[in-house]
C-alpha cells in the first residue's frame, strides 16, 4: 500500500516539475460509423516520430513542448487521419476514423513507418479480428472466436469440438477469459462445441501469451480479453442470423445521439425444437444474452454497464437433467482526473453454476454447485510524455466456492449432503512503466503484488497422512470464523518487456513474466467439463507459479503488407496442480488427499506470417512445442508428457474478398496426435471384467490430426431503397471427411451388434472421432 | 452418482461421434501376477484364482498359475491351506480352494499368502458386517411390456433395506436371473458407499428385466474402504473414455503386496431370492 501512495505522489510531483513549458493533447479515437472507441490506435507525432497508442478505452494523451505539430492517427483497416494541432495550451481532440474500403486499401499502403507488429512493445499477443472470424468456415455455421484462437501460434487445442485451448504448455484452466473484464469460468456451450462468445456483439479480442502486462494477473498462461461493442451511438441498427443450429438477433442504437447508446443481443440454439417435433425426449439447448449501456456524460466521465448471461440445459426423458451457465456484470466508470491521468473504476461480478438432477423415484436427487466472484478494480494510466507512460492500480476480489450440495428428491434413497464452502480474498497492487529510452529502445517494466487469503468460515482438517487417498484419516480440525484468515500467500510478480528496432521494418523483442494462480480447477481429464469445480489456494493447495521468458524477431515485408514473426519461449511452472492416479475429484470431502502439485517445463518455437490488408488476408502459423510434467506419485514419480503436448502444429487461415458479392474463406489445420494413456496388456478379474494394465502415463499418441474447412459468403447487391442487407454463409467442415481422432479407449471385443466376440477375453481398441464432412448454411440480415 | 458422470459423457459422445476398431502398436508387457481372492461368512464361497497378465492382443484365457502355494491365516493364529483345483475341473484351472470348509467370522482379519515360484504376495482384510436385505419387490414396466428387449421379460425387481446411519458401510451387489449373473452393461459394477444414503432404501431398481416365473437372486457383500476404492477404481478403468473428459486410466489401488493386480476380498454376505410373479394390482 505504501508503495502505491509513493507512486501516486511521484507522478504528481513529476507532473508539477515538468508541466511548465509543455502542453497536453488528449482525447478519444472512435469509429466514424458507429462511434465505438478504437483501441490500440497509433497516435504519432510526425515531427518527432514518437507516439502513443490508445488505451483499452480508446483514450490517448500526448504531452509535448509548445509548438505546432502534425498528428497522425493510424489504425489497421481505417484511413489514416492527419491533424495539425497548435499546442499553446492543453488541447482536447476526439478523432473519428473512417473505415477503409476495398478499393482504397491497395493505394494506401505506402506507409513510411512499420506498424504495430514491429513497433509495439507487446510481443506474444494476437488480436482476433471478429470480422474475419465471421468470414471463416464454422462448425454448424456458428462463427466462434475460440475456434480461431485455437489456430494461433503457441495455442494448442485438444482436438475438435472443444472450447478449451492450451497456451505455451499451460493447461486449459490457466487461461483468464474475460468478457468486458469479467472472468468467464467455463466458456463452453454443448460441452465445448461452441463457445459462449456470440460473434455479433464482440468488438475486439486479444490473446496475451507472454509479456503479460502487470494489470493482468490470476492465471498462469494467458489472458483472453474479449470486449463487447458499446452500441452505435449515431444510428439504430441490428443484425439477425439464422443458422442450422442456432439463431441470433442483435439491436443497437443511440439512446441520445453521440452521447449514449445501447446494445442488446440474444442467441439461442433450437436443436430441442427439432427434437421435440421428432417426438424425442432428449432435449438440449443453450442461449446467450448480452446487454450493454454506455453513457458519455462529458469528455471526463464515461459510464458503462455490461451484462452477460448464458446457459446450457440438457434433459433426458423425464428422468435426468443437467444445466450450467455463466453470468457476469460489469460496471465501469472512466474518469479523466486531468489531461494526463486517466482512471478506470470497475465493479465486476461473475458467477458460474451447474446443476444435475434425477427425478427417478428411488434415486432422485438434485446436485448444485456454484462459484461467485465480486471485484473492485481501480486502474490508472498516467501519460507523462510520449516517452513515459505509467499504469498502476489496485484490484480486490472476493470469491465464494460452493463445490456441491445434494438434495434428495421425494422418496429418494439419498440424504442431504453438502461439501464445505470456501472463501477467498485477493488483493493485487500493480504498476507498469512504458519507457522509451531511445527511439529504438522501448522498455516496459513493472510488477504485481498478489496477496491471497483463504478465509473462513471453514474447518481445516489435519490428516494422519495427507497423501493417503485410499483411507484418509482426519486427526484434528481447526474451525475458522467468518472472514478469519486461514492461510495467506503473498507473491511478487515481476514483469518486463523490451523492444529494440533494428531498422524501419524489423525489431527484436524480449519479455519475462511471472504469473501466480490461486484458483485451481479440480479436473484430471484433458478437457475440463462444466461439472468440474474450482478451489482456492488453501492449507493443502499452494499457489501455482509460472515463469516465462520469450524472445522474438518481428519483420514487416512489402510495405507492411506482410507481418512476420518468430518467437521462442521457455516456461516453467512450480506447484502445478495435478491429482493422484485414480483421484476421486467429484464430491470428495477429503479432496485435499488427492492434490499432487508438481512442476512443468515447456518450450517452443512459433512462426507466423500474417497479411491483414488487401483482398487476400489471413495467416500461416507453425508451432513446435514440448511440455512435460513431473508430479510426485503420478506415473511412478517419472516425468510424463502433459495431456496437451503436441509437437507440431501448422495452421493456415485465409479469406479472399473476390468482389462485393462473394467472399471466400478457408482453413487448414494439422497437429501431432495428443498423448494418451493406454493399455499395455490386460488381465482377468471378477465377473467378466478384463481391465487394462497401465504402465505409463501418456505413453502413446493418437494419430495425427488434420482437416480443411471452406466457406463462401454471398452478399447479394442491395437494391435501391432497401433498408437492409442480407448475406448467405455456406460452410463445409472437414472437406475431405478425415476421421480425426477425438479419443481412444479399449473394451472387450464386440461385434457390430454389440455381442461379445469369443469367450469375452479378447480386447480391442476403439477410436472415437467426431465430425465427418458437414455442410451448413447461415442466413444473416443486417439493418 | 459416479455412474451419472459416465452416463453424461457417453450421451455426448454417442450423439455426436462415430467410432471404429483400430489396431494399436503396443509393446509386449512384463508379465504380472493377478490374484482374485474371496472369502465370505458362508461356506463354499471361498476361492483364490491366480493368473498372469497377457499382452493386449493375446487371444484366449489369461495364463493360469497352477503350481502356487496358497494359504490363509487369521488373527487368532488359525491357518487354512488351499489346494489347486482338487476336482481337476478343466474350467477351474488356476482356482485354489480351502482343503477343509472355511467360513469367515464377522470382525475377523484374514491374511492371504501366495507364493508363485520365488515371489511372495500377501494381503490382509477384515470382514465387516453387512446390512440385511429386507425384501425384494416386483414392478411391471409398461413401456418394456409394449416393446420388450427379450419377450416376456418386462418386470423390474426392486430392493428394500435399512441403511444403518451410525456406521460407515460399503456394499457390492450381484444380481442373478435363474442363477446366471445379470448386468445391464458388461462393464457395470454395482457398488456403493453410504455417504449419500439415507436410512431407508426403498424401491431401488436392480439390474435386468425379469419374466414371470424367473428366479431372481440378490447378493449383497460388505466391503472394506480399501475394497470400495478398488471397485471404484476398477469401474473407472473399465469405463474410461481415453482421458478426454475422464481422468487418465490407472491401475486400481488394491490391498496386494509386491505389485500383484487384483484383490483379496473378505466380505460378509447377505442374499435373498424370489420367484418373479406379477405384482398384485392395487
Amino acid at each position: 500500500m505504501k508503495k502505491f501512495y509513493f507512486l501516486l505522489f511521484f507522478f504528481l510531483f513529476f507532473n508539477a516539475v515538468h508541466s511548465q513549458e509543455k502542453y497536453t493533447l488528449n482525447g478519444y479515437v472512435r469509429d466514424a460509423k458507429s462511434g465505438e472507441e478504437l483501441i490500440n490506435v497509433t497516435v504519432l507525432v510526425t515531427e518527432t516520430g514518437t507516439g502513443v497508442i490508445t488505451n483499452p478505452y480508446g483514450f490517448y494523451s500526448l504531452t509535448l513542448p509548445e509548438g505546432s505539430y502534425e498528428i497522425q492517427y493510424r489504425f489497421i483497416g481505417f484511413i489514416t487521419k492527419k491533424e495539425t494541432v497548435v499546442l499553446d495550451k492543453d488541447v482536447s481532440l476526439n478523432i473519428e476514423l473512417e473505415e477503409e474500403t476495398l478499393e482504397l486499401e491497395e493505394v494506401v499502403v505506402t506507409a513510411e513507418r512499420a506498424d504495430e507488429n514491429v513497433t509495439s512493445i507487446q510481443m506474444s499477443t494476437n488480436q482476433i479480428d471478429v470480422a474475419q472470424v465471421k468470414k471463416l468456415p464454422a462448425l454448424f455455421g456458428e462463427p466462434d472466436i475460440i475456434k480461431t484462437i485455437q489456430l494461433l501460434p503457441g495455442v494448442i487445442s485438444a482436438g475438435e469440438g472443444t472450447s478449451s485451448f492450451f497456451v505455451r504448455g499451460g493447461s486449459a484452466d490457466q487461461n483468464l477469459i474475460l468478457i468486458d473484464e469479467a472472468p468467464v469460468y467455463d466458456p463452453s456451450h454443448l460441452f465445448g462445441l461452441f463457445s459462449v462468445f456470440n460473434a455479433d456483439v464482440i468488438k475486439d479480442s486479444e490473446l496475451y501469451k507472454g509479456g503479460i502486462p502487470a494489470r493482468f494477473g490470476g492465471r498462469l498462461s494467458s489472458i483472453l480479453e474479449v470486449r463487447t461493442k458499446d452500441g452505435n451511438n449515431k444510428e439504430f441498427g441490428g443484425e439477425a442470423g439464422i443458422g442450422l443450429l442456432a439463431s441470433s438477433v442483435m439491436v443497437e442504437g443511440p439512446i441520445k445521439k453521440d452521447e449514449s447508446s445501447f446494445i442488446v443481443s440474444a442467441r439461442r440454439s433450437y436443436v430441442d425444437l427439432f427434437l421435440r417435433a421428432a417426438n424425442q425426449d432428449n432435449l438440449v439447448y443453450f442461449y446467450d444474452l448480452n446487454a450493454k449501456v454506455n453513457w458519455r456524460a462529458n469528455n471526463k466521465n464515461r459510464f458503462f454497464v455490461a451484462l452477460y448471461s448464458g446457459r446450457d440445459d440438457f434433459s433426458f426423458g423425464d428422468n435426468f437433467s443437467f444445466d450450467w451457465g455463466n453470468r457476469t456484470a460489469t460496471f465501469r466508470w472512466n474518469h479523466l482526473f486531468n489531461d494526463k491521468l486517466f482512471s478506470n473504476t470497475s465493479f465486476i461480478a461473475s458467477s458460474f453454476d451447474y446443476g444435475l438432477g434425477s427425478t427417478e423415484e428411488a434415486d432422485g436427487f438434485q446436485w448444485d454447485s456454484n462459484l461467485q466472484e465480486y471485484s473492485l478494480k481501480q486502474d490508472l494510466n498516467y501519460f507523462f510524455n510520449p516517452k513515459l507512460q505509467a499504469d498502476f492500480g489496485y484490484h480486490f476480489t472476493f470469491r465464494r466456492f460452493a463445490p456441491g450440495k445434494i438434495s434428495p428428491g421425494e422418496g429418494s434413497i439419498f440424504k442431504e449432503v453438502q461439501l464445505q464452502r470456501e472463501f477467498a480474498l485477493d488483493h493485487a497492487f500493480y504498476f507498469g512503466l512504458q519507457h522509451t529510452i531511445t527511439p529504438k529502445l522501448t522498455l516496459n517494466y513493472g510488477a504485481r503484488l498478489s496477496i491471497f487469503q483463504n478465509v473462513g468460515r471453514g474447518t481445516v482438517y489435519e490428516y494422519l497422512d495427507v497423501l493417503d487417498n485410499t483411507n484418509p484419516i482426519r486427526v484434528d480440525s481447526t474451525v475458522y470464523g467468518r472472514l478469519e484468515n486461514i492461510k495467506t500467500y503473498t507473491n511478487f510478480e515481476p514483469r518486463f518487456s523490451a523492444r529494440y528496432l533494428l531498422n524501419g521494418t524489423s525489431s527484436v523483442k524480449l519479455s519475462y513474466n511471472r504469473m501466480v494462480q490461486n484458483t485451481h480447477l479440480i479436473s484430471s481429464g484433458t478437457v475440463p467439463l462444466p461439472f468440474n469445480t474450482w478451489a482456492p489456494s488453501s492449507t493443502y493447495l499452494k499457489p501455482q507459479l509460472a515463469d516465462q521468458v520469450a524472445v522474438g524477431y518481428f519483420k514487416n515485408l512489402s510495405d507492411n503488407r506482410y507481418e512476420f514473426s518468430v518467437e521462442a519461449y521457455y516456461k516453467t511452472i512450480d506447484n502445478i496442480t495435478d491429482f493422484a492416479d485414480n483421484a476421486q475429484i467429484f464430491f470428495n470431502r477429503d479432496l485435499a488427499t488427492e492434490y499432487r502439485q508438481g512442476t512443468s517445463e515447456a518450450y517452443g518455437l512459433e512462426l507466423m506470417l500474417q497479411k491483414k490488408r488487401g483482398q487476400l488476408t489471413g495467416f500461416v502459423a507453425y508451432t513446435w512445442s514440448k511440455v512435460e510434467r513431473d508430479v510426485p506419485d503420478v506415473n511412478l514419480d517419472r516425468p510424463f508428457p502433459a495431456n496437451y503436448d503436441r509437437r507440431h502444429n501448422l495452421n493456415l487461415v485465409a479469406t479472399y474478398d473476390y468482389n462485393d458479392k462473394w467472399v471466400f474463406g478457408g482453413n487448414f489445420t494439422y497437429g501431432t496426435g495428443r498423448p494418451i494413456t493406454i493399455s499395455s496388456g490386460s488381465y482377468e478379474f471378477g465377473d467378466g471384467y478384463v481391465p487394462d494394465v497401465i504402465t505409463e502415463r501418456n505413453g502413446f499418441r493418437l494419430p495425427d490430426f488434420h482437416r480443411i474447412d471452406l466457406s463462401a459468403t454471398l452478399t447479394p447487391r442491395r437494391n435501391k431503397g432497401k433498408k437492409y442487407e442480407t448475406s448467405w454463409i455456406f460452410s463445409l467442415y472437414n472437406v475431405y471427411s478425415r476421421k480425426n481422432p477425438f479419443s481412444l479407449y479399449t473394451r472387450v471385443a464386440l461385434d457390430d451388434d454389440d455381442n461379445v466376440i469369443g469367450d469375452g477375453t479378447i480386447k480391442e481398441a476403439r477410436m472415437i472421432y467426431l465430425f465427418p464432412i458437414l455442410p451448413s448454411v447461415t442466413y444473416n440480415i443486417s439493418f | 452418482m459416479k455412474r451419472f458422470y459416465i452416463f453424461m459423457t457417453c450421451i455426448l459422445l454417442t450423439v455426436l461421434s462415430c467410432e471404429e476398431t483400430v489396431i494399436l502398436d503396443v509393446n509386449s508387457l512384463d508379465e504380472r501376477v493377478t490374484i482374485e481372492g474371496q472369502l465370505t461368512n458362508q461356506e463354499g464361497q471361498t476361492f483364490v484364482k491366480l493368473s498372469r497378465t497377457r499382452d493386449f492382443y493375446f487371444q484366449g484365457q489369461a495364463p493360469r498359475i497352477t503350481d502356487a502355494i496358497v494359504e490363509v491365516s487369521d488373527e487368532l493364529g488359525n491357518r487354512f491351506t488351499f489346494a489347486h483345483n482338487p476336482d481337476n475341473n478343466p474350467e477351474l484351472q488356476g482356482f485354489y480352494f480351502p482343503v477343509s470348509p472355511l467360513a469367515g467370522r464377522i470382525g475377523g482379519t484374514y491374511q492371504l499368502n501366495v507364493e508363485v515360484g520365488s515371489d511372495r504376495f500377501t494381503a490382509s482384510e477384515t470382514m465387516l458386517p453387512v446390512t440385511a436385505i429386507d425384501s425384494l419387490g416386483v414392478v411391471l414396466d409398461e413401456e418394456e411390456r409394449d416393446d420388450p428387449e427379450t419377450p416376456g421379460r418386462y418386470y423390474e425387481v426392486t430392493f428394500f433395506a435399512s441403511e444403518p446411519q451410525d456406521r460407515k458401510d460399503q456394499y457390492l451387489f450381484k444380481f442373478y436371473r435363474n442363477d446366471s449373473l445379470v448386468k445391464d452393461f458388461p462393464t457395470d459394477i454395482y457398488f456403493s458407499d453410504d455417504e449419500f444414503l439415507g436410512e431407508r432404501i426403498d424401491d431401488l431398481t436392480i439390474a435386468g428385466w425379469y419374466a414371470d416365473g424367473d428366479r431372481c437372486k440378490v447378493e449383497m457383500y460388505s466391503l472394506t474402504q480399501e475394497a470400495f476404492i478398488f471397485y471404484s477404481d476398477l469401474f473407472n478403468l473399465v469405463n474410461n473414455d481415453g482421458g478426454m473428459f475422464s481422468p487418465p486410466p490407472a491401475d486400481p489401488r488394491n490391498n496386494l503386496s509386491n505389485g500383484a493386480l487384483g484383490y483379496w476380498q473378505v466380505s460378509a454376505l447377505d442374499e435373498m431370492e424370489i420367484v418373479v410373479s406379477p405384482p398384485e394390482e392395487d
